[in-house]
């Protein structure tokens, strides 16, 4: 059988893919620190500012993290066939079919993807538009946390979170879904690509896939 | 009724202690010193206002902080630009002479005079949780409310509810704005509030005619405005990364950050390190306390437990109460652990079948 090579995300996608991934593995450092500074010292005067560096760290990982949502949501309209949220919502028969095949194949039941599909299964892309969702909230304490003063984020801030320690306690638990869904994820993608030899893991570098 | 109160409370304002209230609350207003003559015009031509002081669930301790501090110039301050006509804990009266006194006032003052309230508004079982002269707090707000020209909600407790709003806050109680909607409304919060922020709201009412700046929640900006830990002076231990480990400990001693100990400056807006307390210039950081965060909403349920940066985690049903990390890590365990045995599967059943990659 031969392999057919077919261009699968933009290079968008693949940036923000990348941008979004690292930024999150910098947050979650940073944002342990914050939490629980891990460090302390009895020097004064060291001219060493291990929790100013580590906000600020955090907070130009924050930046690079909001772009990258930015970038996701116009990728949601604008994108190509696979990106549009319309592939990753069970909306049509054919989004929600792919639910069940791919649970079957998921438990090994059932063997080989959807041959109808390109992008990501359904449980794959409804999970990234929960992830997205959760990124909103999680930029918008963030944001909250950093300018409190400024009208804009204190209106979001304490419409959504009614307070400085709620938004900061939201902000805490959003980034334990970061992680499972990290872990999860990287098992997941890995496991695809063992299943099914279409190229998955090189795709997110290359954007192309392989079908046959 | 009001100067008797104001005299025998007042023996000894002089007119230095005078000047030096208005300078105090010129400087937490954030105002210039030229102005100082202009407050001190304000308040001491203009006609003194009247002030109804209603109390509802509370301990008072926003009463006797303003009253029994180490600050003595600043109560009788407060109490010689307004015409206090009715305060349950410093009134000559009691029964029946006290209701006729709120209500003589009231009648006589109709939309001119100021209400504080302190204390929370029960509203669970139509209010009898709280009741005075017969009435519930909820009937009294709701008779006294509309005839004030603007209200002032004094303490945590006016202005979120404070301590009996903790969850599962069983009388209901609530702020005023939860209930009062139609006038003009500042919230002085903290439990209790510095009374140079209630100073300096009403010279500011009175020099200017009109409430100061308030932010989202309502409290004046030039006292909540800015979060503690932006102007605390232990800050810089914060920034160079030296915590108190635990309380007595060595970087206890050399007056370090409490941030590890569960100070909630960085949550909390309030002017506690610049205005200070009691006039020893003290406040609870200073002394080696964390902040508790007392000038936010519920408080008691967000800054809890006291010692730790975030509360923990309830799932209600299941009876848990956790650590959000602790929480955290055994779910990622567990979701490791899923994972695993996910793959082993996988494994097992390529073991069984015996299928080759090289079946293309
Ligand atoms: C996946 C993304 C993120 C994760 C996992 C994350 C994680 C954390 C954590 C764990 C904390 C400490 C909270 C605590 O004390 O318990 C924190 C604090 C904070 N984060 Fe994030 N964060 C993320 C995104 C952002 C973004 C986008 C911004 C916006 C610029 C931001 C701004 C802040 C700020 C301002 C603080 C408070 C720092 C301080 O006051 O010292 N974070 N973050
Ligand atoms: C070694 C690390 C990683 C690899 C190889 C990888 C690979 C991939 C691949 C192949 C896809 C497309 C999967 C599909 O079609 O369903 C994908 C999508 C995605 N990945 Fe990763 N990933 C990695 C790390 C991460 C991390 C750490 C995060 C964030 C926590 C992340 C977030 C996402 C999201 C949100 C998508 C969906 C893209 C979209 O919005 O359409 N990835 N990744
Ligand atoms: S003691 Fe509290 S308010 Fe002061 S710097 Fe440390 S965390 Fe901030």
């Amino acid at each position: 059988m031969a392999y057919q090579k077919k261009h699968c995300w933009s290079i968008l996608l693949r940036l923000y893919h990348w941008a979004f991934a690292l930024s999150i593995i910098a947050l979650c450092i940073t944002g342990f620190y914050i939490h629980e500074p891990w460090t302390n010292t009895l020097r004064e005067g060291s001219a060493s500012w291990p929790m100013a560096w580590m906000r600020f760290a955090h907070f130009i990982a924050g930046y690079v993290f909001t772009a990258a949502v930015i970038a996701r949501i116009f990728l949601y309209i604008f994108g190509n066939k696979q990106e549009r949220i319309m592939d990753h919502l069970p909306v049509t028969p054919r989004n929600i079919k792919n639910i069940f095949s791919t649970l079957l194949l998921y438990s090994y039941i059932k063997e080989g993807h959807d041959p109808d599909r390109l992008g990501h299964n359904l449980l794959a892309g409804m999970t990234y538009v929960i992830t997205i969702i959760a990124a909103v909230f999680q930029l918008i304490s963030g944001f909250y946390l950093l300018f409190p003063e400024l009208a804009i984020w204190e209106g979001y801030g304490l419409a959504i979170f009614g307070s400085q320690q709620w938004a900061r306690y939201i902000h805490h638990l959003l980034m334990w879904w970061f992680m499972i869904f990290a872990l999860i994820h990287i098992y997941l993608v890995v496991w695809n690509d063992v299943q099914e030899p279409e190229g998955l893991v090189s795709s997110i570098f290359t954007g192309k896939k392989f079908t046959h | 009724m009001a100067d008797t109160v104001n005299k025998t409370l007042d023996p000894r304002l002089n007119r230095r202690g005078f000047l030096k209230g208005c300078t105090m609350a010129a400087a937490a207003l954030g105002l210039s010193e030229s102005v100082v003559p202009k407050m001190v015009e304000a308040a001491t031509s203009a006609e003194r206002p009247t002030v109804i002081w209603l109390h509802f669930q509370e301990c008072t301790g926003c009463s006797e902080t303003l009253l029994r501090g180490t600050h003595p110039d600043l109560a009788r301050l407060i109490l010689d630009i307004i015409s206090l006509d009715y305060h349950e804990t410093v009134m000559a009266a009691a029964g029946h002479q006290a209701e006729e006194a709120l209500h003589d006032s009231v009648e006589k003052n109709a939309g001119k005079f100021i209400l504080v309230v302190e204390g929370g508004i029960p509203t669970a079982e139509n209010g009898i949780h709280c009741m005075i002269a017969g009435k519930t707090a909820l009937e009294i707000l709701e008779e006294i409310a509309p005839k004030a020209a603007a209200i002032i909600a004094y303490g945590t407790c006016a202005t979120f509810g404070g301590v009996q709003a903790a969850s599962p806050n069983p009388t209901g109680s609530v702020g005023v704005d939860k209930l009062v909607h139609d006038k003009p409304i500042i919230n002085i919060s903290g439990c209790p509030p510095n009374p140079v922020n209630l100073l300096g709201t009403i010279l500011h009412f009175l020099t200017f005619n009109r409430l100061p700046a308030v932010d989202g929640l309502k409290r004046p900006k030039f006292a909540y405005g800015r979060r503690i830990h932006d102007h605390c002076e232990r800050r810089a231990h914060f920034d160079e990364g030296r915590f108190v480990e635990q309380f007595g400990d060595e970087f206890h001693k050399l007056g370090y950050c409490l941030y590890k100990v569960g100070c909630k400056g960085p949550e909390t807006f309030a002017n506690c390190p610049v205005a200070r307390f009691n006039e020893a210039g003290v406040w609870p950081v200073s002394v080696g306390h964390g902040c508790i965060g007392c000038t936010e909403p519920d408080f008691w349920d967000t800054m809890t437990p006291f010692y730790d940066r975030i509360p923990n985690v309830k799932i209600p049903g299941a009876g848990i109460i956790a650590d959000a990390d602790e929480l955290g890590t055994k779910v990622l365990a567990a979701t490791g652990a899923a994972i695993g045995i996910h793959a082993a599967v996988g494994v097992g059943k390529r073991l069984i079948k015996g299928k080759s990659d090289s079946d293309e």
